[in-house]
C-alpha cells in the first residue's frame, strides 16, 4: 500500500530472493527509487479500477489466440 | 541542383528516376556531410559509408539500365541501433549488446533494402529505447541539430537528429511510450506511430512487446507516407502482426481538409499538466489554421492524461523487466544508471497489477476510440515542453514525463507528431494528429494539409 515504507535493507532482500544478487549499494538505492514509484502506480491503477468501473468481466487487453484462426471461417 | 541535405526523399526519387542525380553523388554528398558535422550531434552509433557506396552503386547501375525500383530507389536511410541488420550489431546503444551481430536483416530492413535504399548506419538511441540521454554508455547521446546543447528527444534520438540536421532524409525509429514522437518534436521532423501491429516488429529489440512500435522520421510528411508505404504490412511471424490490407498512405495528400472534423484534446496540456506557454499557444494556433483551411474543430475530452501514463508504464516496466532480468541478474553494472533504474521499475510489480493495468488498457481504449463518434481526428501536444538542455539531469528528468504521447501506444492508435513552429528561443514546437485505428491516410492529408499552409518545413537548423 501507499503507506509501506521499504527500507534498502529491505529492497536488498527482496531482490535477493529474486536472484538479483549481484547489485552494489548504488544499485539497490536505484532499486528501492523504482519500486517506490511503481508502487505508486499500482495504487494509482487500483484507484482507477474503481472510477472505471472495472468488473471481474473485464478481459485484458490481449488474450491468447491460435494461428491460424482467420482459417476457419 | 538543391542542396542535397534538403531533398526530400520524393523530390530526390523523381531526381533520381530521371537520372538528373546520380545515387553516388547523393551519397557521397550526405558522407561528407556526416564526417563534417555528426562528430558533434552524435547521431550515428555507426556510420556504414562502404556499405551505402555500395548500394549507392548497385542503386546506379540499376537505374541506368532502367530497373528503376520506386521512390526509395537510391534513397539514403539509417535505421535505429535496435533494428537488425545483417552482419552488423545491433547494440541497442548498450555494453550488454555491444558485440551482438545480427543474423538477419529485420522485416522492415529488408523492405528498405528490396526497395533499394541506401544504408547509411546505424543511429544512436536511448539505452535499450529506455535509458537517456546517458553519458555513461559506450557511445555519447545524440544531440539536438537546433542546439546542441539541448536534449532531442528519444528514444529514437539517432533518427530525429540525423534527419533534422540533413544527414539523411528519412529513419526508422521506434515508439513504447513516445519514442519516434519525442525526437521528431524535438527536432522540428515528422515521426508517426503507426496503429499498432501495422509494422513488423520482428528483428527489433523489444522494450515491451504490447506496446512497441516500428515507425519513420522525416522531414515532410509526404515523405513519411511514403516510407510507411514501403514499410508496412502484414508478418506471419510477428504475433501482433495486424492481418489487414496496408498501403496507399500517399493517397490523399493534397485534398482539401473542409469538413473534416477535428477535436482538440486541450485538457491533456491544459489542466492535467500545464504545457509550456508557447506549446500550448502553438496547438492553439495550429487549430485555427486547420479551422481556416476549412476543417470543423471542437473540443473533446477523455479521462485525465495520468490515467493512461499509469496504465502504459505499469506494462511497459512489467513487459521490459521481463525481458532483462536476466541481464540483470548477471551484468547489473553494464547497464547505464537511466536504464538500469527505469528497467528496475518493473522488478516487483505483482502479476496481478500487471493483468489488471491489462484490463484497463481495454476500457481506457474503448473509451477514447468512441471519441471518433464525433470526429474524425484528434490533435493535442506531444512535448510539454520545448527541449530541455541534455547536460541537467533534473530538467531530462523533469520533462521525461511531461508528455501526452504515451496515451496513443495504450490505445494502439495511429499518432504523427509535425511541426508547429519554434519558441523564442529557437528550438521547435510540434503537435500531435491522432486518429482511427489505421486511418494513417487521413491523419497525413490533415498533416500535410497544415505543413503546406505553415511552411515550417523550410527551416532547417545551422550546424557546426
Amino acid at each position: 500500500m501507499a503507506n509501506d515504507t521499504l527500507t534498502l535493507a529491505a529492497v536488498r532482500q527482496m531482490a535477493a530472493d529474486i536472484g538479483l544478487t549481484r547489485l552494489t549499494d548504488e544499485h539497490v538505492q536505484q532499486l528501492l527509487r523504482a519500486t517506490n514509484a511503481a508502487r505508486a502506480r499500482r495504487d494509482a491503477l487500483r484507484t482507477l479500477m474503481q472510477t472505471q468501473g472495472i468488473t471481474y468481466a473485464d478481459e485484458p487487453s490481449h488474450v491468447f489466440r491460435l494461428t491460424g484462426e482467420h482459417n476457419h471461417d | 541542383m538543391t542542396d542535397l541535405a534538403w531533398l526530400t526523399v520524393a523530390d530526390a526519387a523523381e531526381l533520381l528516376r530521371t537520372k538528373k542525380l546520380s545515387p553516388v553523388e547523393y551519397a557521397k554528398a550526405l558522407i561528407a556531410r556526416a564526417e563534417r558535422h555528426d562528430p558533434h550531434y552524435n547521431a550515428y552509433l555507426r556510420a556504414t559509408p562502404d556499405i551505402a557506396l555500395d548500394d549507392a552503386r548497385r542503386a546506379e547501375a540499376e537505374i541506368q539500365r532502367g530497373e528503376w525500383r520506386g521512390p526509395f530507389h537510391g534513397v539514403p536511410y539509417g535505421l535505429k541501433d535496435i533494428v537488425d541488420y545483417v552482419g552488423l550489431p545491433t547494440t541497442a546503444h548498450s555494453k550488454i549488446l555491444q558485440n551482438n551481430v545480427a543474423k538477419t536483416d529485420a522485416p522492415v530492413t529488408q523492405k528498405l533494402r528490396a526497395a533499394g535504399g541506401v544504408f547509411m548506419g546505424k543511429l544512436s538511441t536511448h539505452e535499450f529505447a529506455i535509458g537517456g540521454p546517458s553519458f555513461d554508455l559506450p557511445w555519447p547521446p545524440a544531440r539536438n541539430p537546433w542546439n546542441r546543447d539541448h536534449f532531442c528527444g528519444g528514444s529514437s534520438s539517432g533518427s530525429g537528429a540525423a534527419t533534422a540536421a540533413g544527414l539523411l532524409p528519412a529513419a526508422i525509429g521506434t515508439d513504447t511510450g513516445g519514442s519516434v514522437r519525442n525526437p521528431a518534436s524535438m527536432c522540428g521532423v515528422v515521426g508517426m506511430k503507426p496503429t499498432y501491429g501495422l509494422v513488423s516488429r520482428r528483428g527489433v529489440a523489444p522494450l515491451s512487446y504490447s506496446l512497441d512500435h516500428v515507425g519513420a522520421l522525416t522531414r515532410t510528411v509526404r515523405d513519411n507516407a511514403l516510407m510507411l508505404d514501403l514499410i508496412a504490412g502484414h508478418d506471419a511471424l510477428d504475433p501482433g502482426s495486424a492481418n489487414i490490407a496496408s498501403g496507399g498512405y500517399t493517397s490523399q495528400l493534397g485534398r482539401d481538409i473542409k469538413g473534416i472534423r477535428v477535436g482538440v484534446l486541450r485538457h491533456f496540456y491544459t489542466s492535467d499538466i500545464q504545457a509550456d506557454a508557447e506549446m500550448a499557444a502553438s496547438i492553439e494556433a495550429a487549430a485555427k489554421k486547420l479551422a481556416d483551411l476549412g476543417a470543423s474543430v471542437r473540443e473533446v475530452s477523455t479521462v485525465p492524461l495520468g490515467d493512461y501514463l499509469a496504465c502504459n508504464r505499469t506494462i511497459l516496466t512489467s513487459e521490459a523487466f521481463a525481458v532483462h532480468e536476466q541481464w540483470m541478474r548477471e551484468r547489473p553494472q553494464d547497464y547505464g544508471a537511466l536504464a538500469r533504474e527505469r528497467l528496475m521499475a518493473g522488478a516487483f510489480v505483482r502479476a496481478a497489477d500487471y493483468v489488471n493495468a491489462t484490463r484497463l488498457r481495454r476500457k481506457l481504449t474503448e473509451g477514447f476510440h468512441a471519441l471518433y463518434a464525433d470526429v474524425d481526428v484528434i490533435i493535442t501536444t506531444s512535448s510539454m515542453d520545448p527541449a530541455c538542455r541534455i547536460d541537467d539531469p533534473l530538467a531530462v528528468e523533469y520533462t521525461y514525463a511531461r508528455q501526452s504521447r504515451a496515451p496513443f501506444n495504450v490505445t494502439g492508435s495511429p499518432a504523427l507528431s509535425v511541426p508547429t513552429g519554434f519558441c523564442q528561443s529557437g528550438l521547435p514546437l510540434a503537435m500531435q494528429i491522432v486518429g482511427k485505428p489505421f486511418s494513417e491516410a487521413l491523419i497525413y492529408r490533415v498533416a500535410h494539409a497544415y505543413e503546406q499552409a505553415t511552411g515550417w518545413v523550410t527551416m532547417h537548423p545551422q550546424l557546426i
